[in-house]
């Protein structure tokens, strides 16, 4: 017995010991840079500077891609088909709604090429979709699918940064093209891989933004409740510091995606506002269908609606069917919007066509397409768009057609906006300007909006942030 | 005292709200665990597709819900016990009894097998049939608005002074504590709950005094089955419901039977106010509190830990 005790008392310190050891330190930030030569002799050295180098590299080998029009597999018919690779999340614990949203977009996609007889006229394209379920392993796993046995000749889409990270690292060993679509995480354009653009805001960017909309609320802290993943990590440290450079005071809590019980993360932010004075915010950057297990539970917990709080819902509430049904008791929440809103989209016959016919698609003709649906879309329409002005299907040459839209006057018409990409391998990112602006695309519109009554459109929501396109104020309960 | 819970865990209304909050959700949890216990302590086999009929459950009453808006909230939770039951009823009948009756080689194996099988089944039925978009009822019922000082409701929240707890979480656990009270007379002040005592204690002995085995086998899974379902019933009111809502909730069971004891009824119930409240204090006062929900299933892990090393038969268990 006495013996029992002893191990007990030296395992309670040995878990403690464990427990101490997990929390978070100070990283002394390094960066590997991986060489690949001609000898598939992979070296890695650690450097404290990063520095762009242009290197000529030959990459693994494995992807199977055409590289002609030539080599085209054919259909059943015996057309050709171009292949395009789409790795999206379509079960937990990814963002199903997400997922589901970019493949109803991404068909939209297809069949708007097809209809027109396909690339340059003649080549049907033809996509295989790879559920990641927001996991890098199956990220990672997806990416040489999809590259090494479905030879594709691009991939584009991706909701979830953790899989994202994944695969821009698959992409550029293989050497083929990927246009994100979805996926905020900084790393995803900092690594500065020549083969990989993003046409979704940069974690930074809507930090910024987020920043900027709780000093013009007059907000004095912020409990940032972000998803423990390579997008919440970074995203909610990201907008601390830029909450600090207002001189606005937050904390950060992290919780695990898929988590169904925030009572008590609920109780703790309730403690903690109770304690604060002046006004005080809510940020949500939990992803998907978690998200609304916090925003009900922080009514039900009585965090939100209050009089002295702005709570600021995940910007999955821009699914309004979804989000009532949810969250019933969601009014008074704002919500972040990146991309469009219906005003923004009048004068673009291309997201006309395709707002119309995604409503077609989800059979709701109130759903306004969401900012993840339109990059999905124009993130597709952009590898086409690069094949079409290449007249090639190698990916040095679809890269320079990329990065040939390089201004606003130059750019690519899609259906959110005009997209083009300031800096790449013709024009690298210069000393001042961050490491992801490398083939950024640098318009995104953020918006923020609330919901003011229970079952409300999205459509009818207020535009409350930025002055130039608010439409009503913050309203409090 | 009072400088003792502010440092370790801020004010008492906190402290006081954290562990009722832990004591709602952990009366569901023992609902839940209770089943896993009734199935272990007579068929002698862990079910690992326990998570699924708490699944199950919310899934029917959201269907039920959604087709006929005016059945009152507890007649759906009423046909979900139901259709729990009838599920686990023919499962045991088609799928276990062979096992019971000695036709399967290797049965401990076989009943692993076999139960992870219902469990994928369930869950790829339910995602086919329902979607994988989150579905979720209306709350059962609403508080009317009122202000006695002390007490005081909103249409979602009850405050007790100035602890707010939620107005679903309450009426969730309540019929939860109605149901092991059903439950607890069932096993201890009936017949048929007797016969189900005496089979897991003695098998051959209670078939020589006349019970038959085979039908109590039936009997405690399907019933184990319906207490997963009336425990997702009452939630999915409280969380939204997707096909694999049932993995962390089966995984909380398996928890709760091993620190109460296995096969032991109190331990079951003491076990998941324990779990409920731990997990509760844990995320509610680890000093971080950017880990503090992240950690949430490690205190109760830790909690069970230090049970198994001090009494590894658990709370209530038999010897070993």
């Amino acid at each position: 017995m006495k013996g029992r005790k002893v191990w007990v008392v030296f395992l309670v310190a040995l878990l403690a010991l464990l427990v101490a050891a997990c929390q978070p330190k100070e990283v002394v930030k390094t960066v590997v840079v991986t060489k690949e030569v001609k000898e598939e002799v992979v070296v890695t050295k650690e450097v404290e500077v990063v520095k762009t180098v242009e290197v000529e590299v030959e990459k693994a080998k494995g992807a199977c891609a055409p590289q002609s029009f030539d080599e085209l597999p054919k259909d059943k018919d015996g057309n050709p088909i171009i292949k395009i690779g789409v790795p999206i999340p379509l079960s937990a614990p990814g963002s199903v709604t997400g997922g589901q949203a970019m493949q109803i977009a991404a068909n939209i996609a297809v069949d708007h090429i097809n209809s027109k007889g396909g690339v340059m006229g003649k080549y049907k394209v033809d996509v295989v979709f790879y559920d990641t379920s927001g996991l890098p392993e199956r990220g990672r796993a997806g990416a040489e699918y999809l590259i090494t046995q479905e030879c594709v000749n691009a991939i584009a889409g991706e909701y979830h940064s953790a899989a994202g990270l994944q695969e821009k690292e698959v992409a550029h060993k293989y050497g083929i093209l990927a246009v994100f679509a979805e996926t905020w995480n900084d790393k995803i354009t900092a690594a500065q891989y020549p083969e990989v653009f993003r046409i979704a805001p940069a974690s930074s960017m809507v930090a910024e933004a987020d920043a900027k909309f709780f000093k013009d609320m007059g907000v004095q802290w912020v409990a940032i409740v972000a998803e423990n993943t390579d997008y919440g990590v970074p995203a909610s440290e990201a907008t601390k510091e830029r909450l600090a450079k207002y001189g606005i005071e937050s904390e950060i809590y992290l919780a695990e995606q898929g988590t169904p019980d925030f009572a008590a993360l609920v109780s703790r932010i309730v403690e903690a506002v109770q304690n604060k004075e002046g006004k005080k915010g809510v940020l949500v950057l939990i992803t998907g269908e978690t998200s609304y297990n916090f925003e009900q539970q922080a009514v039900d917990g009585g965090l939100a609606p209050a009089e002295d709080l702005i709570f600021v819902a995940n910007q999955v509430a821009a699914n309004h069917a979804e989000f009532w049904a949810n969250v019933p008791d969601g009014n008074y929440m704002a919500f972040r919007r990146v991309g469009v809103v219906p005003a923004l989209t009048a004068d673009n016959p291309v997201a006309q066509k395709f707002i119309e016919d995604y409503k077609k698609a989800t059979k709701d003709p109130d759903r306004f397409p969401e900012s993840y649906a339109f990059e999905m879309y124009d993130s597709l329409m952009l590898v086409v768009a690069a094949i079409e002005k290449a007249q090639s299907l190698k990916t040095e040459d679809l890269i320079k057609a990329l990065e040939s839209f390089n201004s606003r006057e130059n750019g690519y018409q899609g259906a959110q906006g005009i997209y083009y990409f300031l800096y790449g391998t013709q024009n690298p990112v210069p000393e001042g300007v961050p490491e992801w602006m490398w083939h950024q695309w640098p318009d995104p519109a953020i918006l923020f909006l609330q919901y003011t009554e229970q079952g409300q459109s999205v459509n009818d929501a207020c535009v409350i942030w930025p002055d130039a396109y608010k439409t009503c104020d913050y309203q409090y309960p | 005292m009072e400088w003792l819970i502010a440092e370790a865990c801020g004010s008492f209304p906190y402290l006081l709200r954290l562990i009722l909050e832990g004591l709602l959700i952990g009366v569901i949890y023992s609902l839940m665990a209770l089943g896993l216990t009734l199935i272990f302590s007579v068929l002698n086999i862990v079910s690992f597709s326990h998570g699924e009929f708490y699944m199950i459950g919310g899934y029917v009453v959201y269907t039920v819900l959604h087709h006929f808006k005016q059945v009152p909230g507890l007649v759906a939770v009423f046909l979900a016990a139901v259709v729990t039951f009838l599920i686990g009823a023919v499962f045991e009948r088609l799928f276990l009894q062979p096992m019971a009756k000695g036709q399967v080689d290797r049965p401990n194996e076989y009943a692993i097998l076999v139960t992870f099988g219902l469990a994928f089944v369930l869950q790829f039925v339910m995602l086919g049939l329902m979607g994988p978009f989150p579905k979720k009822v209306p709350r059962f019922f609403s508080f009317p608005e009122i202000d006695l000082g002390f007490l005081r409701t909103t249409r979602t929240t009850l405050f007790l002074g100035k602890i707010p707890l939620p107005g679903s979480r309450i009426f969730a656990a309540i019929i939860a504590l109605i149901a092991l009270g059903a439950m607890l007379y069932f096993m201890y002040r009936t017949w048929t709950g007797w016969a189900l005592q005496a089979v897991s204690q003695d098998r051959n002995a209670a078939a020589v005094v006349g019970i038959n085995p085979l039908n109590m086998n039936t009997l405690a899974f399907a019933l184990g089955g319906m207490l997963a379902g009336l425990a997702g019933a009452v939630l999915v009111s409280v969380f939204s419901w997707v096909p694999w809502v049932g993995v962390p909730a089966s995984a909380k069971s398996f928890v709760i039977i091993v620190l109460g004891g296995m096969g032991s009824i109190p331990g079951s119930l003491v076990g998941g106010l324990i779990l409920g409240v731990v997990e509760s204090l844990g995320t509610g006062c680890w000093p971080n509190p950017a880990t503090a929900q992240a950690y949430r299933d490690v205190f109760g892990l830790v909690i069970f830990a230090l049970v198994l090393l001090v009494k590894p038969t658990g709370l209530f268990g038999r010897k070993l």
